[in-house]
């Protein structure tokens, strides 16, 4: 019934080869347009000025630019509403941002579009001491929900590696994870509610605590996750959690990335609950240790895993005393244990600092991510690392292990152009490798426009055209960020229904 | 229905998929005595049935063992679609923490099988082994448990599902990480059958706790034991669930703690020392028995609502509610809600129940009807989606189910 486009189809695909995704000039918005924009939220946060604009041509993907033809920065949710009203009424496609730190291009403007971000929209609306609730601004800065929340004695549990600068509103949208997630869960565990400007600028509140959930369906759920392209979650209900009494953080050193990966499979069987489970390979230590970040890993280490619980502090030295054993059964060369906060930090050092510390042995850094079983990790990695050989490529990896979620990271030079497309094959290929393995094209990072040519590897035509359809309830004509999330389809003989299926191509 | 309707449909199915039978409370909460049921044996007679259904104009009323289905009003003619013969482990790997298998298995079943390798599926609805794998996740109901565990929709990893014209998809997947596309498989969750008929699911699977104790308080006065409960709830520490039950006789509070002998020890000291009280304290199995005793009780009853609010307000809920004579009240302290079961005998069901309508909702809570005396007329009991969240869902309705062919969102 559907069919991809060929190529040639369809505009020229995002790719790490052309580097940016349009080579032509962005049209401006309409002057009546910029005016009446500026009307609902100040001429001051309608940013047209070409300079300006390139700041907002990429999100953490940079591989893929484009300058959007104008960026709103509304305060409320009525502004947000008045400007998706006025945008849609004109036919002009919009682009949610938070702080675009996202890894698959889920901000990038489309040659129509206009971004709306959330910068302004940062106030913590309410914190629910008694039902453990608070409800945010899509613009509050992750970290800082928990800063706000500690006092308390509570805080936020989702902490991707970005949480000092990505935002609630682009954790909604990817569903975004983060080492701690093993123990906690992703995003979607933690909204409660939401209100959403929907298309045309309609205000919806979705949920809630307290409201009975079998009255209708998870419509939160739904919109958690959907990247941008159902609408903008414009204030966020999220569920807090205590905070933990006691946090023993331990790191062992491997020889291999096979017996670090067998010590965590060792670790989960014997019914531990870490609150993560990371490892990093031996290029990332080499990596790190040529940084500023070093920690005075052994060079030789194949790999190390930093393996942390949190709870009541009296069973917890008991977790890592099991744990430390599982490490030292699977030929561990040493375990430390962190006894105080700044030992922690320095444990933790060579994971969260691994993505700066590339920097120092290529120019440019493809960061991959995917999903595994756990028990197909030893296979895989030894997968990618032949992938890596064939192509000449150096491919360090870190991941959340005891999620079986991996960040292949491929390290290349842009200015050669045949690495480029050593890396772009080497990618696919990456990808056909874990969805083989019986895992998925992404565990955290979203789709975005990067993984958009992989969707068809994990889902047949039946599964991406009841995305599509899903998407069609929220967004019917897809104006927001459409381009987004699925691969370009057709229906076989259909005709005006045609470019809607095509999801804004 | 029809006799040759169910001609037509006999000839395209096995023997076997016929001849099975239902619980007679089904018939109870659909108000009507027995139809036709139908049992397929896989995913592709269950898209067979479906597809009959549509050009049929027959409408399908999807369960698994039927024995918990939720009252509805079946207006034109149906026939019963039961899973039960859809009922193997697919694919069980101990050390990925993860299980799939067919609809119609029963969590009891499961429970066996991941008993064995110390793993377990924390969600403890009422009676809850008897309940199917499909129905469960159909229902999206989770218990108590979701106070220290978090909710099913969150574990569900992926399912097959057969929607309501007959269009079979694979949902997700079987990894416990995964945003590859727009995340349908959380509206199936909860969605009582009413878009698709989920034909397998996987799940995520938790390590048995190494103690699961139970600390116990009773008392003849209910207020008392839920300033007990709230200080419970908002403690330091994250119990695997909190339930108060009350009875016009008094109440009891159950605090279910997790984890290592040590680690469950200390933290009932900090919840003894954080609420001023002290617990008597059960250990499996006697716990057990208790706890079953206490989820299971009224599951049989034919009179029986369930209120939601926020969980602070449990405690002024449960004032209304215990007025009524001769209820008996579940309350999930955590999550916020409160089954009530109530006496068939009660005097002028209809006005009591308004009257408690009108009072929870003053109170900012919501009531809904579980199951319902045949006599009454309880359809305004059934509570109602905020009217844009309706639209959204009827959209989604008819993606999923284009010619109605399931009961549901109407």
């Amino acid at each position: 019934m559907y069919r991809l486009l060929e190529k040639g189809d369809e505009e020229p695909v995002a790719s790490l080869l052309t580097g940016k995704v349009s080579s032509g000039m962005t049209r401006p918005l309409p002057s009546t347009v910029v005016s009446d924009l500026a009307e609902i939220v100040g001429h001051e946060h309608v940013i047209t000025d070409p300079d300006r604009l390139l700041v907002y041509e990429s999100d953490g993907l940079t591989a893929y630019r484009r300058p959007p033809r104008a960026v709103v920065l509304p305060s409320s949710t009525e502004e947000i509403s008045a400007v998706v009203g006025l945008l849609h009424s004109n036919g002009i496609e919009v682009i949610p941002r938070g702080a675009g730190t996202g890894l698959s291009g889920g901000a990038l403007a489309t040659p129509e579009g206009v971004i709306v971000g959330t910068a302004r929209m940062n106030r913590i609306l309410k914190i629910d001491v008694e039902n453990r609730i608070a409800i945010a601004q899509p613009g509050v800065i992750n970290a800082h929900l928990t800063e706000a929340t500690n006092s308390y004695g509570l805080y936020y549990a989702p902490d991707p590696s970005s949480q000092s600068a990505c935002t609630l509103g682009g954790n909604v949208a990817e569903n975004s994870g983060g080492p701690h997630c093993l123990k906690y869960g992703v995003t979607a565990r933690y909204v409660t509610g939401l209100t959403v400007v929907l298309a045309g600028g309609r205000i919806v509140e979705l949920g809630g605590v307290g409201r009975d959930p079998y009255t209708t369906l998870d419509l939160v759920g739904l919109f958690v996750g959907s990247e941008g392209c159902f609408g903008i979650a414009t204030e966020i209900e999220l569920r807090l959690l205590p905070i933990t009494e006691g946090v023993r953080t331990l790191l062992g050193i491997f020889e291999s990335v096979e017996s670090a990966g067998r010590a965590v499979t060792k670790i989960i069987a014997s019914g531990l609950m870490p609150a993560a489970v990371e490892i990093v390979d031996g290029p990332t230590i080499e990596a790190v240790e040529a940084s500023v970040f070093a920690a005075g890993y052994p060079l030789e280490a194949g790999a190390a895993l930093v393996i942390e619980f949190d709870g009541t502090d009296t069973g917890l030295d008991l977790d890592a005393d099991r744990a430390e054993q599982c490490c030292l059964e699977e030929g561990a060369i040493e375990v430390q244990r962190a006894t105080d906060p700044e030992h922690r930090v320095k444990l933790w050092t060579a994971r969260k600092k691994a993505f700066g510390a590339m920097g120092r042995i290529a120019p440019d850094l493809l960061v991959q991510d995917a999903t595994v079983p756990r028990t197909k990790l030893p296979e895989v990695l030894a997968g990618i690392d032949d992938i890596g050989n064939r192509y000449g490529l150096k491919i360090a990896n870190v991941f959340h292990a005891g999620d079986g979620n991996l960040h292949p990271n491929i390290l290349f030079d842009r200015q050669n152009q045949n690495e480029l497309e050593s890396v772009e094959r080497a990618s696919k290929e990456i990808m056909q490798l874990c969805v083989d393995a019986g895992g998925t094209i992404t565990g955290e990072h979203g789709v975005g426009v990067d993984k958009r040519q992989y969707m068809t590897l994990v889902h047949g035509p039946a599964e991406l055209e009841a995305m599509a359809a899903a998407k069609r309830v929220f967004d019917p004509a897809s104006l927001f960020n459409p381009g987004k999330v699925l691969p370009a389809v057709e229906v076989k003989g259909a005709t005006d229904t045609a470019k809607i299926l095509a999801i804004g191509e | 229905m029809r006799v040759d309707l169910t001609d037509s449909l006999s000839r395209l199915l096995p023997e076997e998929a016929f001849g099975h039978s239902v619980p007679s409370s089904l018939w109870a909460a659909l108000r009507t005595g027995v139809e036709t049921v139908v049992a397929p044996g896989s995913a592709e007679e269950v898209a067979t049935i479906l597809k009959w259904a549509s050009e049929m104009g027959v409408r399908v009323v999807p369960i698994g063992t039927g024995a918990h289905t939720y009252p509805r009003y079946p207006k034109d003619p149906f026939i019963v679609l039961t899973t039960s013969r859809l009922n193997e482990i697919q694919h069980y790997e101990p050390a990925d923490l993860t299980i799939t298998a067919s609809a119609g298995a029963l969590i009891r079943d499961l429970s066996t099988e991941t008993a064995i390798h110390g793993q377990w599926l924390p969600f403890d609805p009422p009676d809850v082994p008897n309940r199917t794998l499909g129905g469960l996740v159909a229902t999206g109901l989770s218990g108590p448990l979701w106070a220290g565990y978090g909710q099913l929709r969150n574990h569900v990893l992926g399912a097959t599902i057969v929607c309501g014209d007959g269009r079979a998809l694979r949902l997700g997947g079987k990894v416990v990480k995964n945003v590859a596309g727009f995340d349908i498989l959380k509206v199936m969750v909860g969605s009582r059958g009413e878009l698709a008929v989920i034909t397998s699911v996987t799940v995520r699977l938790f390590p048995l706790p190494v103690v699961d104790q139970l600390l116990v308080l009773e008392a003849a006065d209910v207020s008392e034991l839920v300033s007990t409960a709230r200080a419970v709830a908002t403690a330091p520490i994250m119990p695997a669930s909190i339930i108060l039950s009350a009875t016009s006789d008094g109440g009891r509070l159950l605090v279910r703690l997790h984890g290592a002998r040590v680690s469950v020890e200390a933290d009932q000291k900090r919840l003894e020392k954080h609420t001023g009280v002290s617990f008597e304290v059960r250990n499996t199995p006697e716990a057990e028995s208790l706890l079953v005793q206490e989820r299971g009780s009224g599951i049989n009853t034919e009179f029986a609502v369930r209120v939601w609010a926020l969980p602070s307000r449990i405690g002024v809920l449960l004032d209304v509610l215990k007025q009524v004579p001769g209820v008996s009240l579940n309350a999930d302290v955590y999550g916020g809600s409160v089954r009530a079961y109530l006496p068939v005998n009660l005097s002028d069901i209809e006005s009591s129940l308004a009257g408690l309508q009108k009072d929870i909702e003053e109170l900012g809570g919501t009531i809904r009807a579980l199951r319902i005396p045949a006599e009454v007329n309880a359809s305004s009991y059934f509570a109602k989606p905020l009217v844009d969240e309706g639209e959204l869902a009827a959209g989604l309705k008819r993606a999923f189910d284009p010619h109605a062919v399931l009961w549901g969102i109407e």
